[in-house]
Parts: structure tokens; C-alpha cells; sequence
């Protein structure tokens, strides 16, 4: 190593470094912890069929900074495929499909290492390779495929619990689907800013309630300009414990309360001035349906609470500690840790600035009582506080994607989607595009199946379908595709799971579930979980 | 029924053809195929025979060659389109290269137009593809020049540009494909002159301004205190003057003293910054504008009787608290800086700019004025300053500071962008472009990303009708020749428009771009030739019916030079039995007025790269089709924040905080 000479005062470096420059677009939505994610992934490539839209989807990842690609393919690059592949050129003819895609998907971002096999023309048994392979962090795979490499990655898949997703992109239509293993927790899923905002109003604690209670007790002999500026938080605050006093210690919760209890706050603002009303008596009022409401679990974080543990990942998982120390809490408290955030209001800025800081210490002070459960629970001395404050801030929008087994059985969904279509052929709604995965389905293994064939094999399974109109208009846009893809069509693919994909690398939003059929005609796709 | 491509392959033609099976499938190739579904109507709208003959005879043409425009190129050509031109004035840059995958790290500071020419070309030798490294609002791409193409695809980044564009292919009845996006938001809109809604037809968010006096003497966000920094003090030190286009002098009137007050402070300043560079500089600055100028303001008893008053800082305590800012230190963009922190970034980025002054300086010799230094949100030294400087003025007025990342967004009005949604959006617009090629309208789809309804994804809507108010679409154009030597103003009104056009003696007010040259107060510029007012070849004349009863729709005049002598008249006239047809304005509904609280202003943000451009969706739009319903999600909140008096509304970007200011 050479040592770096330098000056007396060291020259500055200035401002973020190159990479985050690089990066700073996306950083703005998935931050620095969602980038570290997506550069330590791993991800494997099962690139069998045309080989466009996995290359596709591919690029969208190795752009924003995939750590390492595999790509697995053994076909030979052919004529054919320049006409709809990127990522191969004239010079490629004849080589190996899997090395020139990498080596190009690699030119793209120098920070993403690319590999492929086989490294010799050669048929591949990928059994072998996933076997000598280190972790993916996920697999994807493209259709149509030899039966006997996809049952190999879905060993590997159930082995490792990797998350799969298959795609099959032919002519105008397309489909992708994510195969995850198990319950899949996110909690960082990005909800709207103004959800997030919890007041505790009917809930408050001791300072609040002091804080409150000082600010109004001249409440009524207030100078106009003290009444006008009262934090709406503080208005709502001192007329709920009135309304409690003539409603036998009753919230307005229900629906008439509630309106009876806006027109009681609403009556209190000042009119006798000169613009004939008060503005943060307004804020009051029109805050009152969203505020003023019980705490209540959303029902994403009740399959939380009441998801039984099944495996050892589960048991030791940081996440489960939290979810467990989390469940404790509420039983406790009767409500989730305060996300302490406050929203504008009108208020003297020393004032608003107090009750925000009222929110923030009692925002620190559950989460740090979470925090201590979590400490005290077998294995949970290591439990990083950033990950607990994070699940504190987020606890009403923390997600379990997969949470069960439920809404699985094809032949319902069927039936489902036909009943649905029957109504939508009244009213105008869109048709359902399940014909599509079904057709597209039957050349899982087979491209070159004729439309009698594809019928036959969906007819074979699904008797119902037999004499459905759109089964069989389905069946023949895919035999006439014969295999072969729309560039246009697996480009626009390749972005839709390519996003999906990074949701699942960075655990941030909420990925889909768990199907997307994509009809390029009507530009429309539709998301089913089969 | 045709057969599937006949074509050979190396035409590389994105018909279906049967692909070379790997892993052994199959090596069998059909290729004949033959399609026979003519029960759905919907099938009959994109007809992959019907792309392959005519997209090779389209000539296109490409506006903006960046995150969109990379998978566009990439895909029209691999869809086979003959002719693409591509028209870009920007130059690549490290951000770009996160989306922008036709471009490496050699291609920096090289013009995106020609780079992408040369990268994409080698993928279908068939299709030409001719760059221009220029503006889109440059002379020589004029009417004709848009006449020319099949379609129009708007790949942009900002506001003015796309509606120009729209403006320009409304004048050349070109369909237009216009796009855009914003993280994972996107969409993607077919216009067609007389048939769907033209980029103008929602009006469009103008770019913010705030009042003199919240920024320079009562901030009451963030915000507020980082246009400060950006827009009158680093201007003021080391730019030309103050940047005027962050201010809205609308209240001014109210503020008389006040404004004359700020003037004199400014003044002050200017002086000062002849001492730019010397070892008493940083203090100099810091002791007039966090001191003496905000000891100023806190005399102003009346200022702040509703508000906190602000509290002036001493230059000499903060300084000894202040560390050495280091590489580490400046590296780490996340984090908010203490006070003391603030200042020694700023006095660090003081000495930055100072020394950059001084060598821009010894560059012109002092023969000129020297170039100056403007903010960039890529220029990390001006970033510094702006970060720094923003977040002391915070502190004085009891404000929350803001991390550089944070105040990189809001300065430098970055809207997040990715490669995902931009793949998807480029899908999406060459889809349309099937339908556009086959003209068949009533089939096009105005296509939204929807990243929240997980769904759907994606909302496809019919496509809106022009609305008949819209100044943009819903207007009569006409060509005029004219002989520019001589035509006067005079004889374009009186001679023209009044005679030829049937305006007889009509109310009338007639503007160009720079502003109203003619109505019924303003007759001075008459005797004047049209060249003096700016009246050249290509020019758009705007002539407005300003008679209540039977009011003509605005007519919009271009000026072409006549290539036949005129003779007195100076103004060619319409051929005797072509005399136009004017449509006249619907009657006027009178508009709804909400009275509801601020907190309803339900302003959207732009659905664009930049947040300048503000695509003011009507969001709670919800119209049926013939296969969708959609409600779009809400994807944008309004927060107003009301203390003291000031009542500001932000429109913030939903989790990313993205701030609409001007730039
Ligand atoms: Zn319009």
C-alpha cells in the first residue's frame, strides 16, 4: 500500500462521493439502507425460452447497482435473437447466449459483477450448478423452460427459502409471478405521509394533557390574537374532556358523536372579528372525523400479531422479536408506540414548536420501552435500535406479504374471474386476463404448441373452460407468437418485475401478490394471486 | 390472412418469430402460422403484421434523449421504425447513468443526442437515425420541419419544452406521444389535434415564487430560508445580482417600506463583496447578514407580534465552537448539521468560492465582468454554501434545519427517477404509437402508473376529449403570408384580421410571445412593421375576440414570408371562396369558487422529471371506457402550513419531499 502524502491541512474531498452521485435518484426512494441491500444481493438469472425479457429485467437491475448476476443459459446466439435482444450484437453469432449478456449487462454498471454459465457450449445441468452455487438472494427464471431445470430451482428455492419469480413474456402478452418462501415481513413500506400521522387525541398522555391543559384554562377570556393561534391539537384536546363531562365520560366515537361534537367545536371559534372567523378552529373541525377515532389495529399488523412462528429463520429473525416486543406493548398500553410526528398547524411558532417536541420525547420513550422488551427476550441483546425505531415509526403499515396459504385454489379463482366477467360485460368494467396466464401456462414447456394443443391441455385441466370465448382467442395469440417475443413487450416487462424485484431485495414497498398478467393490446395488466 | 413476417431475418424485424429454443426445447421452426381471431374487437387494434409493414416506412421523431428517451430509442428501433430523429441539448452526467443505460462513464459532459445515436444504430442498421445535439425550441425546427414526421414522441424533463412541442405538433397536426415520469409514478398521454386532450388542455402547475418578504425578512419554513441562501445570497456574493424569478413582487404595494428597507440591506451587501477572499470576509458576511440584518428586523416590533422574533448570532462565540470539517465529515450528506457545524461548512465553502473567484478573475483579465458562479445542485462547493447558509438562517428564526441531502431535493428540484419506470413508461408509449401509426384514436389509451393500487399497476383510461376552452388546442390556426419588409401592424389588423377573417369591428386584443401588442387602449403600435415588434418568419400571432356575444375562438396566426410580390396590401389575401370558418367560444359557466379552508386546495404535482414542470393532473378524474373504470390514486398531498399570518402552501411529493420552487 502506498501512503497518501499530504499537506498540513488535508485537501477536502468535497460533498457525497461519486457513487452517491451516481445513485442519488434512487436514493431518494429507497435511501442508503435499500442501496446497501440491493449491492449485497446476489441474483440468479435462469435465462431459458427467447431470452429477451430476462435480459431485460436483468438491466433494470444491474443499473441501479445489483451486487453480482448469474445468468444461466445454454443456447448458441442465433440470428433470431439480434432482432429482439439488446444485449447481443452482430459480433456475438454463434457464441454462447449467456456470456454475451453478461459481458454487455456488465458494461453497464462497472459496480455490479456479472458472471454466467455454462463457460463452454455445452448443455447444462443446472441441478449440478444450484448445487455448487453460493446463496442467491433471488432467483428469477424465464418460460418457456425443461421441466427438469425448473423442478431443480424449485429444490433450491424450498432448500435455501430463496424468493423466485418466473416470467413468460410471448408476442403481446406476458406474466410474471413471485414465489416467496413464507411469510415475508416488510416494514418499511413507504405509506402516505399524512397517514402516518398518529395525535394519540383520545389517548393522550400526562404531558400532553398538561401542556394542553395550561394553554386553555383562560381559554374563554383569551385575547384574540392568544385564542386565534391555539394549536388545533390543543382546541381538540380541551373540548373532548368538555364533551366528556356532559356525555358520561364518553368520546364522540360513533358517527353522530362526532358530528354533534364538530358542531360543538365549530361554535366556539370567534366571529366577531375581522375576518369573521378562526382559522385553526377551522383546522379543528375538519380534523375531527380523521383524528378523533379509537385506536385500532390495522388489519396487516393483527396477521402480525397473530402469526404463529413455523421455521428457525422465523424464530431467530430480529423482526419477529420486535413484532413479539411490539404485541406486548399494545397489550399493554392499549395502543402502538406514537409515531411522533405532528402536522402543520396554525400556531405561534414557540408553541407549535413545544407540543412538537412534546410528541417527539413520547415517540423516543415508546420506542425505547420496546426496545427494552426486546432486549429482555432471549436473543434480542443484539437487536439493532435504528431496526426498533423504524418498526415504532412504521408499526400501523408493517406488512406480511404471503401470510398464509390462503386464496390458492386455481379452480375458485377460475370460477371467480368468469362470474366477474359476466357482470363486467354489463357495466363495462375490464374483462379478466386469467385466460391469458392459462394459455401462456400451457407452453410452459411446449412453445411451439399449436392453439388446438394449448386448447386441449387447458380444456384437459379446467373442463369449465371448455367453450369460453376468450380461452380460446387467448390460446390462439399465443400459438401464433410460437414462442417468440416482442422486444417492445418484454422491455416493458422487464421494468414491471424488475420493480417488484427490488422491493423484495430492499424489503421496502409493498410487492405485489403474486401474479401480473400484462395484455400489451389493451395495455392493461391485472394481478391475481394464484 | 397475411402470413407472419415474410421478412428475412437479418431485417431484424420484431414480428413474433419463432425463437431458437435453448436447453434443448426445441429446434423446430413454424413459420407459417397463420392467424384467424376477428372476434374481439380489441385484437384488431395492434396488428403485429400491420406494424411490420408500416413502421419501417414512419419517420419519427424523439424530444429529449434521457431516462425515457434511452429505452424509447432502444425500442423503436427494435420495433423496426425506419427513420428516428432524435433532438437533445443536454450533455450526459454521472447522475444520469443510473437509468440512462445507452451512456458510460467516458460518455460525461458528451451530448446525449449523439451518444445515443451511436449506441443504439448498431442494433438495426435499418433504421436511420439522425441526432441534433440542440434546442427543440431552435428556429430551424419549425412547422414544416414537424410535418415531416409520422409521430412526435415528448421524452422531456420540463415544462416549457413540452409545451412547446405540444404547440408545435398542434400547428402541424402531428399526433404527439407524450410521457413522463416521476419515481415510480409515470404516464403516458396520445395527442391527436381536434381528437384527445392536448398537454394543455389541464392547466399545468407555474413554476413557485414567494413573496419578498417571507424570504428576506419573515421565513417561516425550511424552504423559504434554503431560496434565500440560494436565490439572494449566493447570487448576491458571487452571481450577477439578485435572482429575480424567485420572487413574487405581487405584494409588494402592501410592503412599501419594508421592500425599500431590503433594498438598502442588499445594497449594503453588494458593498461588502468587494472583500471577497480577504481573511476578514467570512465574518464581514456572517456579522451583517446573521447579525445586523436580522438586529434589523427584530426592531420591527410590528413583524412580530404573531410570530417568534428572530435572534441575531454573535460571529465570535460560534466560531470557537465550530470543528475542522473534514473529508469524512462533508462525505456523510445525511446527517443535520449543528450550528456550529453550519458555519464551519460555510466558512469552508466560503473559501471554495472565494478561490474560484479569484482564478475566474485572473481568467479575464479584468477585461470583462467575470462569469458567475450560480447555484447547481451538482456543484457541490455552491451546494455547501446554500446548505450552510440556509440552515443558519433556520436556526435564527426557529426553523428546522435540514440535511444537504434534503436540501439538495428541495434546491435543486430533483424528482427521483429509476430505470424500472422508465422502461415501462418507453413500453407504454411504442403501444400507443401502434394505434397512432393505424389512426386509430378512439383505441389509444392515456396510460397511468399506478404504484400504489398493487392491483393493477397500471390504469389505462380512454383518452379525454380537447377541452373547448383549452388556449392552446382549442383554437383556429391559420398560416399568413406576408411581406415582411413592409407589412405593418396596420395592415395585418385593419387589413387582415378585420377584412379577411370576418372580425369586422369587433373588441380585439393581439399579442405575440412577448406580450400584447394591440386592443382597444393600445393603438400606438399600429403605424409600426411587424419586424419591429418582434413579428418574424415563424412567429405566432394570438388574436383574441373580446366581445361577449358570438366571441370567435382565439385564432392563432403563423407569419411565413411571401414568396410572391403583394403589392400594397403587404398581406396576402385568402382565396375569395376560402374565406375560414371561425368556431365560436361555448358560452362562459361561471366557475365555482371554494370558500373551504387552505387545506383543501387539492394542488397536484408534476408527473415529470422536473418538478418545474407542473403537470397539474385533476387527479379525482374518473372517467368510464368502454373496459375501464379508474379512480387514480391520490398520489400527492397538499400540506399547508398557516403560522403567523403567512400562509404558504407546499406542494410536497408524497415520502420524498420533493418542493416545488423555481430554479
Ligand atoms: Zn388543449
Amino acid at each position: 500500500m502506498t501512503e497518501i502524502v499530504t499537506s498540513q491541512t488535508p485537501p477536502i474531498l468535497h460533498g457525497p462521493s461519486e457513487k452517491e452521485k451516481k445513485y442519488d435518484r434512487q436514493l431518494r426512494l429507497w435511501a442508503a439502507s435499500g442501496q446497501a441491500a440491493l449491492e449485497s444481493a446476489n441474483i440468479l438469472l435462469v435465462n431459458s425460452g427467447a431470452g429477451t425479457v430476462g435480459v431485460e429485467t436483468l438491466k433494470n437491475l444491474v443499473l441501479p447497482g445489483i451486487g453480482k448476476f448469474t445468468i444461466v443459459d445454454d443456447a448458441i446466439v442465433s440470428e433470431t435473437d439480434l432482432g429482439v435482444n439488446f444485449f447481443l450484437d452482430e459480433s456475438c453469432l454463434g457464441k454462447l447466449r449467456s456470456q454475451c449478456c453478461a459481458e454487455l449487462l456488465q458494461e453497464l454498471n462497472p459496480d455490479a459483477q456479472g458472471d454466467w454459465y455454462p463457460k463452454e457450449k455445452a448443455s447444462v445441468n443446472l441441478g449440478q450448478i444450484l448445487d455448487s452455487m453460493p446463496m442467491y438472494t433471488l432467483i428469477m427464471y424465464t418460460l418457456p423452460i425443461r421441466p427438469e431445470d425448473l423442478a431443480a430451482i424449485k429444490t433450491y428455492g424450498r432448500k435455501h427459502q430463496t424468493p423466485l419469480i418466473s416470467i413468460h413474456s410471448a408476442g403481446f402478452y406476458s406474466y410474471f409471478q413471485i414465489n416467496l418462501p413464507g411469510a415475508f415481513p416488510i416494514v418499511d413500506t413507504h405509506p402516505e405521509v399524512e397517514k402516518t400521522v398518529d395525535l394519540r387525541l383520545l389517548h393522550p398522555w400526562p404531558e400532553l394533557v398538561k401542556f394542553s391543559q395550561e394553554m386553555t384554562k383562560d381559554i374563554d377570556s383569551a385575547s384574540d390574537h392568544d385564542h386565534g393561534h391555539l394549536p388545533y391539537v390543543v382546541i381538540l384536546l380541551h373540548y373532548l374532556e368538555k364533551w366528556k363531562e356532559g356525555n358520561g365520560g364518553e368520546y364522540p366515537t360513533e358517527y353522530k358523536a362526532k358530528m354533534a361534537f364538530r358542531k360543538m367545536v365549530s361554535e366556539m371559534a370567534r366571529t366577531n372579528n375581522p375576518e369573521g372567523g378562526e382559522e385553526n378552529f377551522q383546522e379543528a373541525v375538519s380534523a375531527v372525523n380523521r383524528n378523533v377515532k379509537k385506536p385500532q389495529l390495522e388489519q396487516s399488523l393483527e396477521e402480525v400479531f397473530d402469526h404463529k412462528l413455523s421455521n428457525e429463520v422465523e424464530m431467530s429473525s430480529s423482526f419477529w422479536m420486535i413484532a413479539r416486543a411490539m404485541k406486548k406493548f399494545y397489550q399493554k398500553n392499549g395502543c402502538l408506540p406514537l409515531p411522533g410526528g405532528l402536522p402543520d398547524m396554525k400556531a405561534q411558532s414557540s408553541v407549535y414548536v413545544k407540543l412538537q417536541s412534546i410528541y417527539k420525547a413520547k415517540a423516543r420513550k415508546d420506542a425505547l420501552e420496546v426496545l427494552e422488551t426486546v432486549r429482555s427476550s432471549p436473543g434480542g441483546k443484539d437487536v439493532d435500535p435504528a431496526e426498533v425505531d423504524m418498526f415504532c415509526k412504521n408499526a400501523s403499515f408493517v406488512k406480511l406479504v404471503n401470510a398464509t396459504a390462503e386464496g390458492r385454489d386455481f379452480k375458485q379463482i377460475l370460477q371467480q374471474e368468469k362470474q366477474n366477467d359476466e357482470l363486467a360485460e354489463a357495466i363495462g368494467t375490464p374483462l379478466s386476463l386469467l385466460p391469458i396466464y392459462l394459455a401462456l401456462s400451457a407452453t410452459s414447456h411446449k412453445p411451439l404448441a399449436s392453439a388446438d394443443e394449448i386448447k386441449a391441455d387447458i380444456v384437459g385441466i379446467w373442463p369449465d373452460v371448455a367453450d369460453d370465448m376468450r380461452v380460446m382467442q387467448s390460446s390462439e395469440e399465443v400459438a401464433r407468437a410460437g414462442g417468440g417475443e416482442l422486444h417492445n413487450i418484454s422491455a416493458l416487462t422487464g421494468g414491471m418485475v424488475a420493480q417488484e424485484a427490488i422491493k423484495i431485495i430492499t424489503k421496502q414497498y409493498i410487492p405485489i401478490d403474486n401474479t401480473c398478467i400484462f395484455d400489451g393490446i389493451s395495455s392493461r395488466c391485472q394481478v391475481l394471486r394464484l | 390472412m397475411p402470413v407472419k413476417s415474410a421478412l428475412p431475418p437479418s431485417s431484424q424485424l420484431p414480428a413474433c418469430p419463432v425463437q431458437h429454443l435453448p436447453l434443448g426445447l426445441s429446434s423446430v421452426q413454424t413459420n407459417d402460422r397463420t392467424h384467424s381471431r376477428r372476434n374481439m374487437d380489441s385484437f384488431t387494434s395492434v396488428e403485429p403484421d400491420f406494424v411490420l409493414t408500416h413502421a419501417p416506412q414512419a419517420k419519427v421523431l424523439m424530444v429529449g434523449a434521457g431516462g425515457i428517451g434511452c429505452e424509447l430509442l432502444k425500442n423503436l428501433v427494435l420495433s423496426g421504425y425506419g427513420e428516428v430523429h432524435i433532438v437533445d441539448l443536454d450533455t450526459i452526467d454521472l447522475s444520469n447513468l443510473n437509468r440512462q443505460f445507452l451512456f458510460r462513464y467516458e460518455h460525461i459532459k458528451k451530448s446525449k443526442a449523439l451518444v445515443a445515436k451511436e449506441a443504439a444504430q448498431v442494433f438495426n442498421p435499418n433504421t436511420t437515425i439522425v441526432a441534433h445535439h440542440a434546442n427543440i425550441k431552435d428556429a430551424q425546427f419549425n412547422i414544416e420541419w414537424f410535418r415531416g414526421f409520422t409521430i412526435v414522441f415528448n421524452a422531456l424533463d420540463n415544462l416549457d419544452a413540452r409545451r412547446h412541442v405540444n404547440k408545435m405538433c398542434l400547428a402541424a397536426d402531428v399526433p404527439l406521444i407524450e410521457s413522463g415520469t416521476t419515481g415510480f409514478n409515470g404516464q403516458v398521454q396520445v395527442i391527436k389535434k381536434g381528437v384527445t386532450a392536448c398537454y394543455d388542455c389541464t392547466t399545468k402547475e407555474t413554476p413557485k415564487s414567494f413573496p419578498v418578504c417571507t424570504i428576506r425578512s419573515t421565513p417561516s419554513q425550511p424552504i423559504h430560508c434554503i431560496v434565500w441562501g440560494k436565490s439572494y445570497l449566493l447570487n448576491e456574493i458571487f452571481g450577477v445580482s439578485e435572482d429575480e424569478s424567485a420572487f413574487d413582487h405581487s405584494e409588494d404595494a402592501d410592503n412599501a417600506n419594508e421592500i425599500a428597507e431590503l433594498k438598502k440591506e442588499a445594497d449594503a451587501l453588494r458593498k461588502i463583496r468587494d472583500s471577497v477572499g480577504t481573511e476578514e470576509f467570512p465574518q464581514l458576511l456572517f456579522d451583517k447578514v446573521f447579525n445586523a440584518d436580522i438586529t434589523r428586523l427584530r426592531s420591527m416590533e410590528d413583524m412580530w407580534k404573531s410570530r417568534t422574533a428572530p435572534e441575531p448570532l454573535e460571529y465570535k462565540t460560534l466560531k470557537e465552537e465550530a470543528p475542522v470539517v473534514d473529508e469524512a465529515f462533508l462525505q456523510n450528506d445525511q446527517k443535520v448539521w449543528s450550528l456550529a457545524e453550519n458555519l464551519a461548512v460555510l466558512n469552508d465553502s466560503l473559501d471554495r468560492l472565494s478561490k474560484r473567484k479569484a482564478e475566474l478573475i485572473k481568467e479575464t483579465k479584468g477585461n470583462s465582468e467575470p462569469p458567475a458562479i450560480t447555484f447547481d445542485k451538482d456543484d457541490p462547493d455552491t451546494l455547501d454554501f446554500v446548505a450552510a447558509a440556509a440552515n443558519i438562517r433556520s436556526y435564527i428564526f426557529g426553523i428546522e434545519k435540514k440535511s444537504r441531502f434534503d436540501i439538495k431535493q428541495m434546491a435543486g428540484n430533483i424528482i427521483p427517477a429509476i430505470a424500472t419506470t422508465n422502461a415501462i413508461v418507453a413500453g407504454l408509449c411504442v403501444l400507443e404509437s401502434f394505434k397512432v401509426l393505424k389512426g386509430e384514436y378512439e383505441k389509444a389509451k392515456e396510460v397511468f402508473l399506478t404504484p400504489a393500487g398493487l392491483q393493477r399497476l397500471l390504469a389505462p383510461d380512454r383518452p379525454r376529449r380537447p377541452d373547448p376552452n383549452c388556449p392552446v388546442c382549442s383554437v383556429y390556426r391559420l398560416i399568413v403570408y406576408v411581406d415582411l419588409a413592409y407589412a405593418t401592424l396596420d395592415d395585418l389588423i385593419n387589413g387582415f384580421v378585420r377584412k379577411q377573417l370576418g372580425y369586422g369591428s369587433k373588441d380585439l386584443a393581439v399579442s405575440t410571445e412577448a406580450g400584447v401588442v394591440y386592443d382597444s387602449e393600445e393603438e400606438d403600435n399600429l403605424p409600426k412593421k411587424l419586424r419591429e415588434l418582434g413579428i418574424g418568419q415563424d412567429s405566432f400571432i394570438t388574436v383574441v375576440d373580446e366581445d361577449d356575444d358570438d366571441t370567435f375562438v382565439n385564432v392563432i396566426l403563423s407569419i411565413h414570408q411571401a414568396t410572391e410580390p403583394l403589392g400594397d396590401k403587404h398581406i396576402k389575401d385568402l382565396e375569395p371562396d376560402k374565406a375560414p370558418e371561425i368556431p365560436r367560444k361555448p358560452k362562459k359557466v361561471p366557475a365555482v369558487e371554494s370558500v373551504v379552508a387552505s387545506q383543501t386546495n387539492g394542488k397536484t404535482h408534476a408527473l415529470d422529471e422536473d418538478p418545474n414542470d407542473g403537470n397539474n393532473k385533476d387527479l379525482k378524474r374518473a372517467r368510464q371506457d368502454d373496459s375501464e373504470i379508474v379512480r387514480l390514486p391520490k398520489r400527492l398531498k397538499t400540506t399547508t402550513q398557516s403560522r403567523g399570518d403567512d400562509v404558504v402552501i407546499v406542494d410536497d411529493e408524497s415520502g420524498t419531499g420533493a418542493i416545488v420552487i423555481d430554479d
